[in-house]
C-alpha cells in the first residue's frame, strides 16, 4: 500500500483516488470507476479538442473495462479513439507523435499494485502533460462543460494494426541492431505479467536477435511479484540467468518503461545502474552531450558522465519535468535513477526497449560482460530518512536548510538538494504525508547516514 | 424534454439528454439490480450505437457481470435468448423506430421481456441514488462473443409455422430493416423459409434512408416498385426490428395499425384465448377478438405494459397498433423475424395474397396528430378535456393512459408525449371524414384550453 493510501484510510476517505500532474489513479471498484474515467476522459477531448486521440493500456484484468468507458467519453465531444490494445506507455507516447494524434491516453498504474489503475495524458507532442497542461486539463474537468456532439459527428473507433512497428523501427534507427544481433546474446526476461509478455520475448528475438528465456511471461494482469522492479522482487529472473547461462537477465515493470537488470552471476546491479549503463554506452558510442536526471539519481551517473566530460542537470522529481528539461537542453541521455532511460532520440520518454537496447549494445561494442563493466563504477550508497513535522512548519525548514547550506552548490527546484561533489543530500517536503524526506548518497553507508543525520539535527534545532 | 427514463428503458437526443454519463449510471443501476449476472449486450447501426455499447459494457464490467456480447443484434433476438443463456437480463442499445439523432437503452429482465413496471423501479431508484455495485478489480466482469444462438432461434420460429406450406408458395418478398440491426439476418431467415428475399436499405449503417417508423409513409419507396418485381408481399421494419408494416402484393402501403390485426386472425384461428394491446390500438382488433368470442384487454402503451398483462391473463397473443405482436409461446418481446414468419403462414395457409387478408378485416380511417405546446398546458389540457367528455352522454371514457373517449362510429386518444413536448391525437372513424373530423375537434379543445 503507498503512503498515501494510508492517509486516505486514516482519514476515513475511499481508497487513494490520486488526480495530479501524472493523471488520475485510484484503486478499481473503489475510488477508480468507468463514470470516472469516461468524464476524464471527456475532459481530455475537451482539452485537445476533435481529433484522433491514441489508448494503449497494460495488462491489467481492468484494463479493457476502463478502454471502454475511455473509448465512449472519447466519441462523446467529438474525438476518434485508435486503439493500440495492450502496448508499452512509451509506445502510446511514440505513436501519439507518430500518427500525428491530438493526443494520447495510456491506461496504466505502472508500477503500482493490481488492483490500481489510471489514465495518463499525452500532448500532441507525445510528452506526457506538463504541470500547467494538467491543471489546465482540471480545470476543464471541473467545468463539467463537454461539447455536445451530434450523432451524424461521432468518430468511428480505429484500431492500430501493428501499434509496435513504429516503435521499433524508432530503436532500430537509434542503435547498431546488426552488431547486436551477431553476438545471439542468451537473454533472460522477467515481463512481470505485463505489456512486456505481449512484446518483449518477439522484440528481444526478432530485432535483436537474442535467444529468449522468459519468465512471468503471461500477460494476465496478475502479478506474480510486486511490480517495482527492485532488487528484492527478481528472484525469479536470477534464477533463470543462473540456469540457462545468460549473458543478461532484463526485469520491467508492468507498462514496460522502467528496466531493471541481473548480471551474468544471477545478481541484481541495482535499478540506478540501469541508467548509468545506458548513458555510458549513448555517450561512448552516440555521441556527447547534455545528461539530465531527476534530483533523486544516484551519482554513478555523474561519475559517467563526467568520465565522458558531459555536463549533468537536476530536475525536479516526475518524468515530465526531465523530459522537458531535456528537450530544453538538448540532452542525448537522461532519465531516472527507478531505471527510467530515455533518449530523445528515439523518443524523449522513459522506455525499458530503448534501455534493452542499449545495454546490448554495450555488451556487444565492449566485448565485456555486464559484472565487468558494472565494476568499472564506483559504488554509491543511499540512505532515506523522514521526520514528521507539522505541515506548516515545511516552508520555514526548508528556508532554514537552504540558509545553512548556502555556500555550498544548491538546486532548490524541490525542496533543498546540496551536491558535496562525491555526495548530496536532499530535503524535500512529502506530497502526501506531513513529512519531511532526507535522502543522500555516499561512497558508503556510513557517510550516507551520516549526511541524514546532521540534516535532522538541523532540522530538530530549528524546530526548538 | 427529449429524455424519456422508464424502468425499461432510457430514450433521448444523441450529444443532448441522452449523455455517456446518463447511459453508464443507467446501465450501473440495472448492472445492480441484476446482482451482477450474466447480461447479454446488443446494439443496432446508429452511428452513436458503438459508442453506448462501450460506455454501457463497461459499467456492466465494474459491476461484476459476465456480459455476453452479442454486437449488432436485433432486441427481439436478445429478448428471445435471455433465458436460453440463463442470464439475468439483456440491454439492447437501439434507436428502434425514433428518428436520426435518437438513441435509447432497454433493458430486458431474465425473462426475456422489458423490464416490468412493477418490478423494475429498483434500477430507477437505483439510478437516482446514484449507488451502484463496485466490484474489486479481480472480480470484476469478462466479456464473451456469442456467435451461436441464430440456429436456435430460427429453429424456434420455424416451430411456430408451417414452414412447408411457406416453402411451397415459394414466395418473392421485399424486406426493407432500414440499414438496421436486422440486416444480416435476413438471409438467413430467408433461406429457413425458403422464400426469394429482395431486400431494400439492407447495408447496415447509421445513415437512416427513410423514416424508421414503419408506417405507409416510409413505405412508399418499396410501395413503387413491388410491382414491377412481381413482389408477394413486403415488410418494413424499424432499427430494432420490433415494429413491421406491410405492403401489399398490389402496392398498397397498408396502415402499421392492421399488422397486429392480420397475425391476431391468423393466430387466434388456430389458437383460440385472450388478446391483449395498448389503449390506442385500432378497432379491427375488437372486432377480431369479438368475432373468435375471446377476451380483449387494454392496457397502457408501451411493450412492457402489454407483456406484463400477457402473462397475468395467460393471453395468446399480445400486440400494438404501431406495428408489433409478441407470442408467449415463442418469446416476450416485439418481435419482427417472427411477425415475417406468421403473415407468410397467414398467406400459405388461406392460398391467398395478403390483398385478399387485408379486404377480409373490418377496416377503419385512422388518423394521427401531434400538437405542440408546454407539458404543463398539456396536462390542463387533457384534464379538462376529461371532464367535458364526463359530462357528454352515449360516449365511454377511459383513461388507462392519458384519455380515450369511444363513441358508437369511432373513438379518439389524447395523451401527453413522453419524449417531445406535445399532445398526440388519434382518432379512429368508419369514414376519413368523420376520423379527421373527431381529430380536429380534439385538437381544438386543446388549443382552447392551452
Amino acid at each position: 500500500m503507498t503512503a498515501d493510501a494510508v492517509i486516505m484510510r486514516e482519514r476515513g476517505m475511499k481508497e487513494g483516488l490520486k488526480v495530479g500532474v501524472s493523471g488520475v489513479r485510484g484503486v478499481v471498484g473503489d475510488s477508480f470507476t468507468p463514470q470516472l474515467a469516461a468524464s476524464f476522459a471527456q475532459a481530455f477531448g475537451t482539452f485537445v479538442g476533435p481529433g484522433p486521440i491514441v489508448i494503449g493500456r497494460d495488462t491489467r484484468v481492468t484494463g479493457d473495462m476502463i478502454e471502454q468507458a475511455v473509448q465512449a467519453g472519447l466519441q462523446s465531444v467529438g474525438c476518434r479513439p485508435v486503439l493500440a490494445g495492450i502496448v508499452p506507455t512509451p509506445t502510446v507516447l511514440v505513436l501519439t507523435q507518430e500518427l500525428g494524434a491530438r493526443g494520447g491516453i495510456a491506461i496504466t498504474a505502472s508500477h503500482n499494485p493490481s488492483q490500481w489503475n489510471a489514465l495518463k495524458f499525452v500532448d500532441r507532442r507525445g510528452l506526457f502533460l506538463s504541470e500547467t497542461q494538467a491543471e489546465e486539463l482540471l480545470d476543464v474537468y471541473h467545468q463539467q462543460l463537454f461539447p455536445s456532439v451530434a450523432e451524424m459527428d461521432i468518430p468511428e473507433a480505429t484500431r492500430v494494426p501493428s501499434p509496435v512497428e513504429s516503435h521499433w523501427r524508432r530503436i532500430e534507427s537509434c542503435v547498431d541492431v546488426n552488431a547486436i544481433r551477431k553476438r545471439r546474446f542468451r537473454v533472460a526476461v522477467d515481463c512481470c505479467n505485463g505489456v512486456g509478455a505481449v512484446h518483449t520475448p518477439d522484440f528481444l528475438r526478432e530485432l535483436l536477435g537474442c535467444e529468449v528465456f522468459p519468465v512471468l511471461d503471461r500477460p494476465t494482469g496478475r502479478f506474480e511479484r510486486e511490480p517495482e522492479p527492485t532488487p528484492e522482487h527478481l528472484g525469479l529472473l536470477c534464477e533463470a540467468v543462473r540456469t540457462n547461462h545468460c549473458d543478461i537477465g532484463f526485469a520491467q515493470d508492468p507498462d514496460g518503461d522502467r528496466l531493471a537488470i541481473v548480471n551474468e552471476q544471477g545478481e541484481p546491479i541495482g535499478e540506478d545502474l540501469t541508467l548509468a549503463l545506458a548513458v555510458e554506452q549513448v555517450l561512448s558510442s552516440h555521441g556527447k552531450g547534455p545528461v539530465a536526471v531527476n534530483l533523486s539519481t544516484s551519482k554513478s551517473v555523474e561519475y559517467v558522465a563526467r568520465r565522458h566530460g558531459c555536463e549533468v542537470t537536476r530536475t525536479k522529481i516526475g518524468e515530465i519535468n526531465v523530459s522537458e528539461t531535456m528537450l530544453k537542453i538538448g540532452a542525448v541521455v537522461g532519465g531516472e535513477g527507478n531505471g527510467g532511460v530515455i533518449v530523445p532520440a528515439m523518443h524523449p520518454c522513459r522506455d525499458s526497449y530503448i534501455g534493452m537496447a542499449l545495454i546490448l549494445e554495450l555488451l556487444a561494442a565492449t566485448g565485456r560482460s555486464v559484472g565487468e563493466l558494472r565494476s568499472d563504477i564506483p559504488k554509491y550508497c543511499m540512505a532515506k530518512d523522514k521526520m514528521r513535522i507539522r505541515g506548516e512548519h515545511a516552508p520555514e525548514i526548508l528556508r532554514g536548510l537552504r540558509r545553512i547550506y548556502e555556500g555550498e552548490k544548491l538546486n532548490l527546484f524541490d525542496g533543498v538538494h546540496v551536491d558535496f561533489g562525491e555526495q548530496w543530500v536532499h530535503a524535500r517536503r512529502s506530497n502526501t504525508e506531513p513529512v519531511i524526506r532526507i535522502t543522500a548518497e555516499a561512497s558508503t553507508a556510513e557517510a550516507a547516514a551520516a549526511l541524514t543525520l546532521k540534516v535532522r539535527e538541523q532540522i530538530e534545532s530549528m524546530e526548538r | 424534454m427529449t429524455l424519456r427514463v422508464a424502468s425499461f428503458g432510457i430514450r433521448g437526443k444523441v450529444g443532448d439528454s441522452l449523455t455517456i454519463r446518463t447511459a453508464m449510471d443507467f446501465s450501473s443501476a440495472f448492472a445492480t439490480f441484476s446482482g451482477g449476472g450474466r447480461i447479454l449486450l446488443g446494439r443496432d447501426t446508429r452511428y452513436s450505437s458503438p459508442m453506448y455499447h462501450a460506455a454501457v459494457l463497461s459499467s456492466l464490467l465494474s459491476a461484476g457481470c459476465e456480459v455476453l456480447d452479442f454486437g449488432v443484434c436485433p432486441t427481439p433476438i436478445l429478448q428471445f435468448c435471455v433465458q436460453r443463456y440463463d442470464a439475468a437480463g439483456a440491454v439492447s442499445i437501439t434507436g428502434g423506430h425514433t428518428a436520426a439523432g435518437w438513441n435509447a437503452i432497454s433493458l430486458i429482465g431474465a425473462d426475456g421481456s422489458f423490464l416490468e413496471p412493477l418490478g423494475g423501479e429498483a434500477v430507477l431508484d437505483g439510478f437516482h441514488a446514484g449507488e451502484f455495485l463496485r466490484r474489486p478489480w479481480d472480480q470484476v466482469g469478462a466479456v464473451r462473443v456469442a456467435d451461436d444462438f441464430l440456429g436456435p432461434y430460427l429453429d424456434a420460429i420455424e416451430n411456430e409455422v408451417e414452414v412447408e406450406a411457406i416453402r411451397r408458395a415459394d414466395f418473392t418478398v421485399l424486406a426493407d430493416p432500414v440499414g438496421g440491426a436486422g440486416c444480416a439476418y435476413l438471409e438467413p431467415f430467408a433461406r429457413r423459409m425458403g422464400i426469394k428475399l429482395v431486400p431494400i436499405n439492407a447495408q447496415p449503417s447509421g445513415y437512416l434512408a427513410r423514416e424508421p417508423e414503419p408506417r405507409p409513409r416510409s413505405a412508399q419507396q418499396m410501395a413503387s416498385i413491388i410491382g414491377r418485381i412481381k413482389g408477394d408481399i413486403g415488410f418494413v421494419f424499424s432499427s430494432d426490428m420490433g415494429r413491421m408494416s406491410l405492403v401489399t402484393d398490389a402496392g398498397e402501403p397498408a396502415s402499421e395499425e392492421y399488422t397486429f390485426a392480420i397475425i391476431a386472425s391468423h393466430v387466434l384461428n388456430r389458437r383460440p384465448g385472450p388478446v391483449v394491446t395498448n389503449c390506442c390500438t385500432t378497432r379491427t382488433i375488437d372486432d377480431v377478438a369479438a368475432l373468435r368470442k375471446v377476451p380483449l384487454i387494454k392496457t397502457k402503451v408501451g411493450q412492457a405494459y402489454v407483456l406484463s398483462a400477457l402473462m397475468d391473463e395467460q393471453g395468446v397473443i399480445g400486440g400494438e397498433g404501431s406495428g408489433s405482436i409478441v407470442l408467449p409461446s415463442f418469446s416476450r418481446g416485439f418481435d419482427g423475424f417472427l411477425m415475417m414468419a406468421l403473415v407468410l403462414d397467414a398467406m400459405a395457409a388461406n392460398q391467398c395474397p395478403l390483398s385478399d387478408l387485408l379486404r377480409a378485416l373490418p377496416r377503419y380511417h385512422i388518423v394521427k396528430k401531434k400538437i405542440l405546446c408546454e407539458s404543463s398546458a398539456g396536462y390542463r389540457a387533457i384534464d379538462s378535456m376529461v371532464e367535458n367528455a364526463r359530462s357528454r352522454r352515449n360516449v365511454r371514457v377511459d383513461l388507462t393512459d392519458g384519455l380515450r373517449v369511444d363513441r358508437e362510429d369511432g373513438w379518439v386518444h389524447a395523451r401527453l408525449s413522453r419524449t417531445e413536448k406535445a399532445v398526440r391525437v388519434i382518432s379512429e372513424a368508419v369514414n376519413r371524414k368523420d376520423a379527421e373530423r373527431h381529430a380536429d375537434d380534439a385538437i381544438r379543445a386543446i388549443r382552447q384550453a392551452v
